[in-house]
């Protein structure tokens, strides 16, 4: 039986259905979601809870208590499952692509989300997808996430002997590749991803270490109101500025420019910060959405229950969005129905895969 | 009061900074010639335009930085060889002892708002000399309106001006099915009223495509609107285009606009 609705899947819920809508760019129902009164947007709410995923995972089963192989192979097994569904969507974006250059005599399509590589030097870029090292446009986290489950095993078993280390160590690769400015490159085409791994990992440790009812998590949660009550005038603070557009010109920062900026990619320290802060305040709301409208709470959860599945099929969903507005206008009625029929199709792949699941174990 | 012969010391070392920094750049005048544009490339009209910062930079270090950021980052720089594209190539080619470092931040599928935002944070981080922009496309195939389009394209023009970036906007590309489409057709009209009234070097993707597509049709027999091969030899042309564009701009002393016989030398 899938478990109830809870925060944590609801959150994840809620980012999967930001995602799919923020990845149609353009569409009407963009200005709705959280990103426009906020300096951090979905991408670190699902990478966060995957990081709290972990957690729940690790220290729900006892698995922190176990040997370290098991362990590396049940997340090593989870990180190939992600890798697998990435190669698997990533093909049939391409496809998506070609279908629709192909079908409406539009070459240009082929230029969308860095597929260009792909038409013009297949040999190469193909070898690029495999090893990660080549993403399409708004197919970039699900990379970040098969390296981030890929060192999970790391982090768990420090957390274990050296529970105290864990945080520090993340945050001064953090910091560090801040400063230095490092990251994952790109091949066959010159640049680099767009989710740095070195620095987004510190997102997900934060989540898997305040997960657990000890060290900052256990602090955590007995200061909570406190924590809010700081929160709260951040939040509000962060809303304005990026309502107005007031954040500082970037060129005016000081050396380490990177510790200032507003940037997504490197999750720079306005990000984190002001994600922790909202994180913290809307923590409190769960509870009264749960009461007043359950009928959002489910379906939310359903689809935080399935977020891989719902991710992917949400990826190619969103990649439709684009060429049906591209083809048919972007109208307020086209877009609605993309939105109506997208977020319909997330729940029935979620609703699908608890079939599947509860047939498995009838059968 | 300064010594004597420090003061002449310090005359005689202004002196001979004057006469080096006039020398290299009487010697890089006398020798570049512009790199040609292939015939087939069309005209993409291309005013020639000064890029006083790009010249700077050239003259202080033999070094320009160039920032290419949008959609198709191989649409702006060329096909790659060995890790440099063809973009790099020509300009290291023309102009001798010049070091081109190409900064590669070409996100896909990125509308004009989002790529103006990381634009500003790219020039703090990396100090680019040139931006090469390539905007349009994704706003118009993602039907973004086309006063929306237009205002988050001059915002960052503007900025770049004030922050003495230079900037060479690359515009939208063609295809004959799109030639109906009334809202690509408007952005791309937008996109030009920008570069006109921001005094902008555009460079015509859009033209220049269109010239080649007849070229390639008229030489196979094929409809050229099933030729995909048309934006493999697009992106042979713009970074012919910006080659050039970028030489004229630095020595600001144009030769001639539109294409000349010789393709690609």
């Amino acid at each position: 039986m899938p478990r109830e609705a809870n925060a944590v899947d609801f959150w994840r819920g809620f980012a999967l259905v930001s995602i799919f809508v923020n990845h149609i760019p353009g569409i009407y129902y963009e200005r709705f979601t959280h990103r426009n009164l906020s300096f951090s947007d979905s991408a670190e709410l699902f990478v966060f809870l995957a990081g709290w995923s972990l957690g729940l995972l690790v220290y729900g089963n006892g698995l922190h208590k176990g040997r370290a192989t098991p362990l590396t192979f049940r997340l090593g097994g989870r990180s190939l499952q992600i890798y697998t569904a990435h190669i698997f969507i990533s093909g049939l974006a391409l496809s998506m692509l070609a279908g629709a250059a192909y079908l409406t005599d539009t070459p240009p399509i082929l230029d969308w989300h860095n597929a260009a590589a792909f038409f013009q030097d297949p040999a190469r870029t193909q070898l690029g997808i495999a090893l990660l090292t080549h993403q399409l446009g708004y197919f970039d986290i699900l990379p970040l996430y098969v390296v981030l489950m890929l060192i999970a095993p790391a982090f768990v078993i420090i957390d274990r002997f050296a529970p105290a280390l864990l945080l520090p160590l993340s945050l001064g690769l953090y910091l560090t590749a801040l400063i230095v400015h490092f990251t994952a490159p790109t091949w066959p085409v010159e640049g680099e991803w767009f989710f740095n791994p070195f620095t987004w990992q510190a997102i997900f440790v934060l989540g898997f270490v305040l997960s657990h009812d000890r060290g900052l998590g256990h602090f955590v949660r007995c200061n909570i109101t406190r924590i809010r009550q700081i929160s709260l005038p951040l939040v509000v603070l962060a809303a304005i500025v990026a309502w107005f557009g007031l954040y500082p010109d970037p060129t005016r920062f000081p050396e380490p420019k990177m510790l200032f900026l507003h940037g997504k990619s490197f999750l720079t320290p306005v990000r984190l910060l002001q994600f922790l802060a909202l994180a913290a305040v809307f923590s409190a709301v769960y509870p009264v959405i749960a009461r007043a409208v359950p009928w959002i709470t489910g379906p939310l959860s359903m689809l935080g229950r399935n977020s891989l599945q719902v991710f992917c099929v949400g990826s190619l969903l969103s990649l439709s969005g684009q060429i049906i507005r591209f083809l048919y206008s972007g109208s307020l009625a086209v877009d609605t129905i993309v939105v109506i029929v997208g977020i319909g199709l997330l729940c029935l792949t979620a609703w699908l895969a608890e079939w599947r699941q509860r047939l498995g174990s009838h059968g | 009061m300064a010594n004597p012969m420090h003061r002449s010391r310090l005359l005689a070392a202004l002196l001979a900074i004057g006469l080096t920094l006039a020398s290299v750049a009487a010697a890089a005048e006398a020798e570049v010639a512009p790199p040609a544009v292939s015939k087939e490339c069309g005209d993409a009209g291309v005013t020639d335009r000064p890029l006083p910062n790009s010249a700077a930079a050239l003259q202080q270090r033999k070094r320009i930085k160039i920032l290419a950021i949008g959609a198709s980052s191989t649409a702006v720089l060329g096909p790659g060889r060995n890790g440099s594209p063809l973009l790099e190539r020509i300009l290291e080619k023309t102009i001798k002892g010049l070091d081109v470092e190409i900064i590669n931040r070409g996100f896909s599928g990125e509308l004009a708002e989002a790529a103006g935002e990381r634009i500003r944070i790219e020039v703090a981080l990396n100090q680019p000399d040139i931006v090469l922009w390539q905007v349009g496309t994704n706003d118009a195939f993602a039907q973004v309106p086309v006063d929306e389009f237009e205002a988050s394209v001059s915002s960052t023009v503007r900025w770049l001006k004030e922050h003495n970036v230079d900037l060479i906007l690359v515009g939208l590309q063609y295809a004959k099915s799109l030639a109906k489409d009334a809202h690509y057709q408007a952005i791309r009209m937008s996109l030009r009223r920008v570069a006109v009234a921001e005094n902008v070097l555009r460079i015509g993707r859009y033209e220049s495509m269109e010239v080649l597509a007849r070229t390639m049709s008229s030489g196979t027999g094929q409809p050229e609107v099933e030729d995909f091969g048309l934006t493999e030899a697009g992106y042979n042309c713009m970074a012919q285009y910006i080659a050039r564009t970028i030489t004229v701009g630095i020595f600001a002393k144009p030769p001639k606009t539109g294409p000349s016989a010789e393709p690609g030398k």
